[in-house]
């Protein structure tokens, strides 16, 4: 079975290469008031819903998926079911808790920034996986997310992550940094949730001090490419004015 | 499919080709299409009254927007968004050369910025609000437009009255299509017994008026003599290929 490498290779890619990775989150056109219609027909969402209270004893497995099937009421249909097997659990797991995130946390107060929400967000959803119970058995979920064929999936959903965290945040900005930001919280998202999983400390203080360094670097080196295109703009304006001022006709 | 089908069915037999690919023409054909449309919200108004089981328009349920719908907006809003970007660029690198060689041409070409930056604002609005991503060649567009009015600027009034002509001319057309669109969608409601609900009605109404404001750029730009720039074929040609390419990158990209 694959290992967790797959996505650290990921997450080692440049800061400026990660959104050719990270193919952009294709959500078309919500509606005001958007029902975050969930991709999952009442059989499945039962069964899974039941599943997820076995993974801290049996892990993201068959076994969790055939008692949470027994509990729900059914009897062996899960295979039918879930043809993506254990996948099928975890991609559960990850596409409730990111739409379950704006219930969790609420930001009364108005002069916090979007940085600092953002910060608030990360951990809130890290703490999910804790109270799930699933931090433990997190390496084998994300074992099976770097199977080549989970990949494309685990990265989208990622990536959708990461935007419903920016627009939490309260995020509105449409312009070139839009990739960039996505691209760079999906990479700090996903490495302080690996680093959460060999976290020993007592409330994931750890992870938190990671994620803080993370959040630093950002701040420092992160966003070289934006300020470099708005660094080349202002270079570009500041040259033609002073030729202007100088009465060069452009 | 239904978009295809109407927009063939307007632009096709109405006037012979070479009609078709002069500007003038076009905005004429643009101008009866905007009536046409103005006299469909009319009748559909006017029938409300007389549909007795839901007499107020806001009882009537909002319609569903199919996956290929919301797809459509997705892709068209982004697409209005990066040349509402484009077209401030555009004015932003020209306005220096042309108001220093015009001073006269001021009021008009600020104007015309102050509309640019308002549609942009509209779009940039509409995008963070349906959680629209921006194109990714953003920075392109940004460097390209303002290469492009720079160029345009310095080469004097004609030419850059050429480039508004052409860019407008495109970008008419292209608003148009989106109109078209919207009223078959809204003539879809209407036969369901559906209203296409605040949100969109609201939008038709903003693009239809973004589209007006651009058409009124164009005739700005030929009462400015666009059609003195030298070579005029070659420079609306080029600029007019690179707004449609433009276009359909951004639409896919
Ligand atoms: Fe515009
Ligand atoms: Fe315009």
């Amino acid at each position: 079975m694959a290992s967790p490498a797959v996505v650290r290779t990921i997450l080692r890619t440049p800061a400026a290469l990660r959104p050719l990775l990270l193919r952009a989150p294709r959500a078309a056109y919500h509606e005001q008031h958007h029902d975050q219609a969930t991709p999952y027909g009442d059989a499945e969402r039962t069964i899974l819903s039941h599943a997820l209270a076995y993974v801290p004893a049996h892990g993201f497995t068959q076994e969790a998926i055939t008692f949470g099937a027994k509990d729900a009421g059914y009897l062996d249909v899960s295979r039918n079911l879930f043809p993506k097997g254990t996948f099928d659990l975890v991609m559960y797991h990850l596409v409730t808790q990111r739409q379950g995130l704006k219930d969790r946390i609420q930001f009364p107060d108005e002069t916090m920034g979007v940085g600092k929400k953002v910060r608030s967000l990360v951990i809130e959803r890290l703490r999910a996986n804790a109270d799930a119970g699933v931090v433990w058995r997190w390496q084998e979920a994300l074992g099976v997310m770097s199977l080549a064929e989970n990949i494309p999936a685990s990265l989208r959903e990622l990536g959708l992550l990461s935007d419903e965290m920016w627009f939490l945040a309260g995020d509105t900005s449409v312009d070139g940094s839009w990739y960039t930001k996505r691209a760079s919280l999906s990479g700090i998202y996903a490495a302080t949730e690996v680093f959460q999983t060999t976290d020993q400390s007592t409330e994931f203080k750890d992870t938190e001090q990671f994620l803080d360094r993370r959040l630093e670097e950002l701040r420092v080196t992160g966003s070289a490419v934006g300020n470099t295109m708005q660094w080349m703009g202002f270079q570009g304006g500041a040259l033609m004015n002073m030729l202007r001022s100088k009465g060069v006709r452009i | 499919m239904a978009s295809i089908a109407s927009r063939t069915a307007l632009a096709g037999p109405a006037l012979p080709l070479k009609a078709r690919i002069i500007p003038l023409a076009f905005q004429l054909q643009a101008r009866s299409r905007n009536s046409n449309g103005a006299k469909r919200t009319l009748t559909f108004s006017a029938a409300t009254p007389h549909d007795g089981v839901h007499p107020e328009h806001s009882s009537r349920p909002k319609k569903v927007l199919t996956k290929a719908q919301k797809q459509f907006l997705d892709s068209a809003l982004r697409v209005n968004q990066a040349g509402e970007l484009a077209a401030t660029r555009i004015y932003t690198s020209q306005n220096p050369p042309i108001i220093k060689a015009h001073p006269h041409l001021r009021p008009l070409m600020k104007h015309m910025y102050d509309q640019e930056a308002g549609h942009f604002k509209t779009f940039n609005g509409l995008l963070a609000k349906h959680r629209i991503r921006p194109t990714a060649m953003y920075p392109v567009w940004y460097a390209a437009s303002s290469l492009l009015g720079w160029s345009t600027g310095v080469m004097g009034r004609e030419a850059a009255m050429a480039c508004t002509e052409a860019v407008e001319t495109e970008i008419g057309d292209h608003y148009n299509s989106q109109v078209r669109e919207l009223l078959v969608w809204e003539k879809e409601a209407k036969d369901n017994g559906e209203t296409l609900g605040p949100e969109l009605e609201a939008l038709l109404v903003d693009i239809r008026r973004i589209r007006d404001e651009e058409l009124e750029h164009l005739d700005h730009a030929v009462e400015q003599d666009a059609k003195e720039a030298n070579p005029y074929e070659l420079l609306t040609g080029v600029i007019r290929a690179g707004c449609r390419g433009a276009i359909w990158v951004s639409e896919r990209v």
